[in-house]
């Protein structure tokens, strides 16, 4: 293979390399070092094939130097992918992509379907709303929608009124949705967990998740093969209150320590914020390449056609 | 390639290239979520939202209903002892400036009509109250407690929020401002 050539395959793996990057931003890998190296190989090797380029080869090797340093841009100085996680109804700035995400309030019946949308406002007033399964560019990120564990919890006290639900933990203290962030380990399994508090009745409830296999694997009386939520409810001194622990499964309620609980288990979106290669300098390097490949294959035809004369 | 042409495609590829770097280096910023847990401090100058829920008659209510007045939100409920304690200064207030265009706005969080009229009965309050069963003001005004009180001003924005009991004068402090500018 002659160095021109070389140069020019290279270059080309390289651009592969940040369209890649582009198409599916997720992996941490673009934002190691050895990723960046690479980049910057290649962009070595662009830099000395210059020499021996045509004119049109050389358009198009700027054209993929110019696309490299949009990888290489992106890769180095572009945040992780960060996964926002909030309540509805409450808003969560997204600094990078210069706009803030409006997590829309919902009803349990959102939750089982797990549909609902968010709305994200650009610094310069504009919106669009994202859904399930869709991707959308924002200046140099990408935002997709991740479908998140998450229960609507209605609690009622011994005479049938509809209680306050509170989380003191959570940045939504009056959230009735809970998201389960962390994980704790039931009988050997980790598990999705939260709490919540009903103040009106001095109760603090824990709440886990049970998948339909784990219900089936902790062979659970009635519950086995359903999705349900296991509550655990303290009373004001912190202790176990009587009757205070049962199974609950989705959609319906039990009478738990003196609270009427129940739950809707469906999901919640997450929105993850991806850094992606700066889209106008794709298309500047596109038009480069495009442009000197072009004239290269002009010069090559015309080459050809007076050999053949 | 003429020798000009050639620089002028050199200057545009190093141009893009600097371009590039150097907005990725504007670009770089804090984390996502930073002001989440904020509290409602934070909301002074954003649209107030609004959802319809229903009042202690059972018809239909919101805020935006009260639009064109200045609003003092109060989120509360009848089990939270500091609610209770300002309760009557909320009233002795709705009473002395409603002439002005004051509404004061009970909205009661995530209780039954039942525990929130017997609230309203026993304060001998006479502003109006909203039943939010899911809770969807509480969660709107970034509420990180009880009570949470929200000065809306008459063109439906935030003027202040603010977290915890308010006596009589701090409540008259909070709507003065947006009051006096109306009048």
């Amino acid at each position: 293979m002659k160095a021109r050539d070389f140069t020019i395959a290279l270059a080309a793996a390289g651009v592969a390399m940040v369209l890649a990057q582009d198409a599916y931003p997720q992996w941490p890998g673009y934002h190691a070092w050895p990723y960046a190296a690479a980049l910057a190989l290649v962009a070595a090797v662009v830099l000395g094939g210059f020499r021996a380029a045509s004119p049109g080869h050389a358009i198009a090797l700027l054209g993929a130097l110019i696309i490299l340093a949009a990888g290489a841009g992106s890769g180095l100085l572009g945040p992780d992918t960060e996964t926002v996680t909030s309540a509805p109804g409450t808003v969560a700035p997204l600094p990078d992509a210069g706009a803030a995400a409006f997590f829309p309030d919902v009803a349990a019946a959102d939750i089982a379907r797990g549909d609902a949308r968010i709305i994200v406002r650009r610094r310069d007033g504009g919106s669009f709303e994202l859904g399930p399964g869709e991707r959308r560019y924002l200046a140099a990120s990408e935002l997709s929608l991740e479908p998140r564990l998450a229960a609507y919890i209605e609690a009622h006290d011994a005479g049938g009124r509809h209680l306050t639900i509170t989380q003191p933990t959570n940045p939504a203290f009056l959230s009735p949705v809970v998201l389960f962030a962390q994980k704790v380990e039931v009988a050997g399994k980790l598990l999705p967990a939260d709490s919540f508090a009903t103040p009106a009745v001095q109760r603090q409830i824990k709440a886990f998740y049970f998948s339909r296999d784990d219900s089936e694997a902790a062979r659970m009386h009635g519950m086995a093969g359903v999705a349900s939520l296991l509550f655990a409810v303290d009373d004001d001194t912190g202790h176990l209150a009587p009757g205070g622990i049962g199974f609950v499964r989705s959609g319906s309620s039990a009478m738990l320590g003196g609270v009427r609980l129940g739950g809707t288990i469906g999901t919640y979106p997450a929105l993850v914020v991806c850094a992606v290669p700066y889209g106008p300098a794709l298309f500047i390097g596109g038009v480069f390449i495009a442009a000197g490949v072009g004239l290269a294959w002009a010069k090559s035809d015309r080459r050809h056609i007076v050999r053949k004369s | 390639m003429p020798r000009a042409l050639r620089i002028i495609v050199v200057v545009i590829a190093l141009a893009a290239v600097v371009f590039t770097f150097r907005y990725y280096f504007s670009q770089t910023g804090g984390s996502a979520g930073a002001a989440l847990g904020g509290g409602p401090a934070f909301l002074a100058g954003a649209p107030a939202q609004s959802y319809p829920v229903t009042g202690l008659d059972g018809k239909t209510d919101s805020l935006q209903h009260y639009r064109g007045h200045v609003v003092l939100v109060n989120l509360w409920a009848s089990w939270c002892a500091p609610c209770r304690s300002e309760t009557p200064a909320l009233e002795q207030l709705y009473e002395e400036q409603r002439s002005k265009g004051l509404v004061v706005l009970g909205i009661d969080q995530g209780e039954s009509r039942s525990a929130a009229a017997a609230f309203a009965s026993e304060m001998k309050l006479r502003y109006p109250i909203l039943l939010d069963e899911g809770q969807a003001y509480g969660r709107a005004y970034a509420a990180i407690g009880l009570p949470t009180s929200i000065v809306v001003g008459r063109d439906g924005r935030i003027v202040r929020g603010i977290d915890g009991e308010l006596s009589l004068a701090q409540m008259r402090d909070a709507v003065a401002p947006v009051l006096h500018d109306a009048q």
